[in-house]
């Protein structure tokens, strides 16, 4: 049987995964939870593979900095990244599209194009100040 | 003195150009670096200070010093136009250099920056001087840049956020290779002038003195074991 | 466990070496500890070598890089090993080469700590440093180690009330140290003036991942570093009778979360709290006890943050001792004595190997004039991998 589903084209998410036994929450997802051992299998064919969760909405930055020395590919000036919490306490680093950033601000999400490389875009977290 | 005709059929027409202010840059190993325009006058010391780093082949030097050489002759001996000359001088003695030159009243050609002292952003910080005479002193409109080492042109154009006109080759082209070019426009200039161009002026009396003759330095980082020849 | 001894260290220069060939560089230093040892004609002596390097396959195509050094001085048949912990695979080269001897499966090792860094652009340079971070969740954005540090700082400055100017003064400070240090990558020393109080300060030292500056992050560097060891009790020892034998006395390391912002609190280096606890339970001393040390500076701030974190200051409160001047070569607890990583330079392999040299070199009396500790008793090394997330910590002492 094949599962056509996977041509669909979905909005791009990023995903925290939910451990299937205790229900932790973990991003980026590891291969065995800390809290109960209940291990994962990314194919799903001996453990599950884990429920996804998309991750986003309200957040509060914890920090942030402006980087001008930036990595080949990233041919800008600066960028700016910042490293929030989210309402439900998860954490995560990403960039931050705001122009004079402060600690502690709310902040709000969107998944975005962090990076282009050959045939494929990467999506990833994008702060910006809540609409 | 009076020019024979011919010479006069084989020298350019010259803009009249303001002189750049000189001013004084403290290095972060606290070293004064008096910034000023070289005179025609001074060509000897200025060739001479160039002349070594023709023969080394690492980091694009021999090429950007032969072509220095060439424009310094140029500019001596009236056969390019508009061209300009700023050194960066500490005790007198040259540690770094940067030319450019006019197209017209509105538009430059940025031709080369060289630092001799290395570790303390000498060239960064002439070529800022460099533009701020084009676009602050000179009033010009707009500089066109490109530059012989891939990474230094590269830094320049992430760092100044250079406007691409590309799609103006050929019949826009800069001189130094014929190569589309990149342009720093006054626009531009304004947007990193606070964090690029920096310096004091006037410059005190007793230091400016120091860079009234220009020595040429008795080493260079680039040539380990140089020793200046009589 | 056996007691275990340097007997021999080695060091290049560091700096652009790029048109060198690495394992040249490596054989360079390793060579240099041999002659220190005394065993360049007997170094068939080394039963078992050591290799530190992150690179060598990514930036240099060389893998192997082990047992090409082997060969490139002439050490066969002798066992040999690549360790590799991002910035901190010296140290733990070190302590793998001490495991070796401890175990008693050897006898005489030799640790090299080599990278080649300068042989690509900046920009490759800088990717090369962020694939230590999380692929999906860090590296992707374009975070880089400079900008964990930028954002760690923002929150040190933010909670303790540093300056901008303290971390300058230890800028000034490491260049001072630096330049006596024949050594080092940057040997020109920077004023406070010219780097924060004048007016040309913000363009002459502009920033790199606000609020970090240039002159508060350590330079790209290439070069290696080498340190021999040998089991004090073996009958070998009797070949190192040319140098005074230093001890290493405490060994600790310990790996925190590999997500920055999955560490428990973001202002506290978990990793290096354990590893230099561990150190000073194995060697039976207390902060107070150690003399000098050498902190991974890679970023000025980790000076700052590493220093308490092993308990040689209060928490937030290294920055009074800074301005006291305790920190200084003629201080009470002089930090970064070589310079540091900021004016040393940062090989990545080769600094945490580069680290203990210096401890050696400052036990034997041996550290250039200008930069001498003062009776030195206990030496301490705190090497830091990744974004502090894999810490390894050594106490060296006179024997």
């Amino acid at each position: 049987m094949v599962d056509f589903s996977i041509y669909e084209i979905k909005e791009p998410e990023v995903y925290a995964y939910k451990c299937p036994d205790c229900g932790t929450l973990y991003y980026p997802v590891p291969m065995v939870c800390s809290k109960c051992s209940c291990r994962r299998d990314p194919s799903g064919v001996i453990f599950s593979s884990w429920e996804q969760v998309a991750m986003g909405g309200k957040c509060r930055l914890l920090t942030w900095t402006r980087v001008y020395n930036l990595p080949e590919g990233f041919d800008v000036k600066y960028l700016l990244f910042g490293i929030v919490e989210f309402e439900n306490g998860l954490r995560a680093s990403g960039r931050l599209m705001v122009d004079e950033p402060e600690t502690g601000m709310e902040l709000d999400t969107k998944v975005g194009v962090i990076k282009e490389i050959v045939g494929e875009d990467i999506h990833g977290f994008m702060f910006h100040a809540p609409e | 003195m009076i020019i024979d005709e011919l010479e006069k059929k084989l020298r350019p027409p010259e803009l009249d150009l303001k002189p750049y202010p000189p001013k004084v840059i403290t290095l972060a190993s606290g070293e004064q670096m008096v910034v000023r325009e070289a005179k025609r006058e001074e060509i000897g010391v200025l060739l001479g200070t160039i002349h070594p780093l023709m023969g080394v082949a690492k980091d694009y030097y021999d090429i950007v010093a032969s072509r220095i050489y060439a424009e310094l002759l140029g500019w001596y001996r009236y056969r390019v136009a508009n061209e300009f000359v700023l050194v960066g001088t500490i005790d007198g003695v040259i540690c770094g250099l940067v030319n450019s030159r006019l197209v017209d009243k509105d538009t430059g050609m940025s031709l080369h920056t060289t630092a001799i002292k290395r570790g303390l952003r000498v060239g960064a910080q002439l070529f800022a001087a460099k533009m701020e005479h084009h676009i602050e002193i000179l009033s010009q409109k707009e500089v066109h840049i490109v530059a012989e080492s891939p990474i230094g042109f590269k830094r320049w154009m992430i760092e100044y956020d250079l406007e691409n006109r590309e799609d103006q080759y050929p019949g826009l082209r800069h001189e130094l290779g014929g190569v589309p070019t990149y342009t720093l426009t006054t626009e531009l200039y304004n947007a990193v002038r606070e964090q690029k161009v920096t310096g004091t002026r006037p410059v005190d009396a007793a230091l400016l003195a120091t860079a009234d003759k220009l020595k040429m330095p008795e080493e260079y980082p680039q040539i380990p074991g140089y020793k200046r020849g009589k | 466990m056996r007691e275990v001894a340097i007997v021999g260290i080695g060091h290049t220069v560091f700096g652009n070496l790029s048109e060198f060939d690495l394992v040249d560089v490596m054989g360079f230093a390793s060579c240099n500890a041999l002659q220190d040892a005394g065993i360049l004609k007997e170094r068939d002596l080394i039963e078992q070598v050591f290799v530190a390097n992150v690179g060598g396959g990514i930036i240099n195509h060389q893998t192997g890089i082990a047992s090409s050094l082997v060969s490139r001085i002439g050490l066969e048949p002798a066992m040999a090993e690549l360790v590799e912990n991002g910035p901190a695979s010296g140290s733990s080269a070190i302590k793998v080469g001490y495991t070796a001897i401890a175990s008693g499966m050897v006898d005489v090792v030799m640790v090299t700590g080599g990278e080649l860094m300068r042989a690509v652009t900046g920009w490759k340079g800088t990717d090369f440093v962020a694939m230590l971070s999380h692929p999906e969740a860090e590296y992707n954005y374009g975070l880089t180690l400079p900008a964990f540090a930028g954002m760690f700082t923002r929150l040190y400055m933010e909670k303790y009330g540093l300056t901008e100017r303290d971390l300058a003064l230890v800028a000034v400070k490491d260049h001072e140290n630096g330049s006596r240090n024949p050594f080092a990558h940057v040997e020109i020393p920077c004023t406070l003036e010219a780097i924060h109080e004048g007016e040309n300060a913000h363009v002459v030292n502009p920033y790199v991942a606000e609020p970090i500056r240039i002159y508060g992050t350590c330079p790209v560097s290439d070069g290696a570093a080498t340190v021999i060891l040998c089991a004090v009790d073996s009958p070998k020892m009797k070949h190192f009778t040319k140098k005074e034998p230093v001890m290493i006395r405490g060994i600790g390391a310990a790996t925190d979360t590999h997500c920055v912002h999955n560490r428990k609190d973001p202002l506290e280096l978990t990793a290096v709290k354990l590893s230099s606890e561990k150190a000073f339970e194995m060697a039976g001393l207390t902060p107070e006890e150690i003399s000098f040390a050498e902190l991974h500076d890679a970023f000025v701030i980790l000076e700052f943050a590493i220093s308490e974190e092993v308990g040689f200051f209060e928490r937030g409160k290294s920055k009074e001792a800074v301005k006291e001047g305790v920190t200084k070569i003629d201080g009470r607890l002089p930090l970064n004595t070589s310079g540091g990583l900021k004016s040393k330079g940062h090989p990545l392999g080769a600094t945490g190997v580069s680290q203990v040299f210096e401890l050696v070199k400052q036990l034997r009396g041996e550290a250039e004039e200008g930069r001498r500790v003062k009776d030195p008793k206990h030496g301490m090394a705190v090497n830091f991998g990744g974004f502090g997330n894999n810490v390894v910590t050594t106490i060296c002492s006179k024997k």
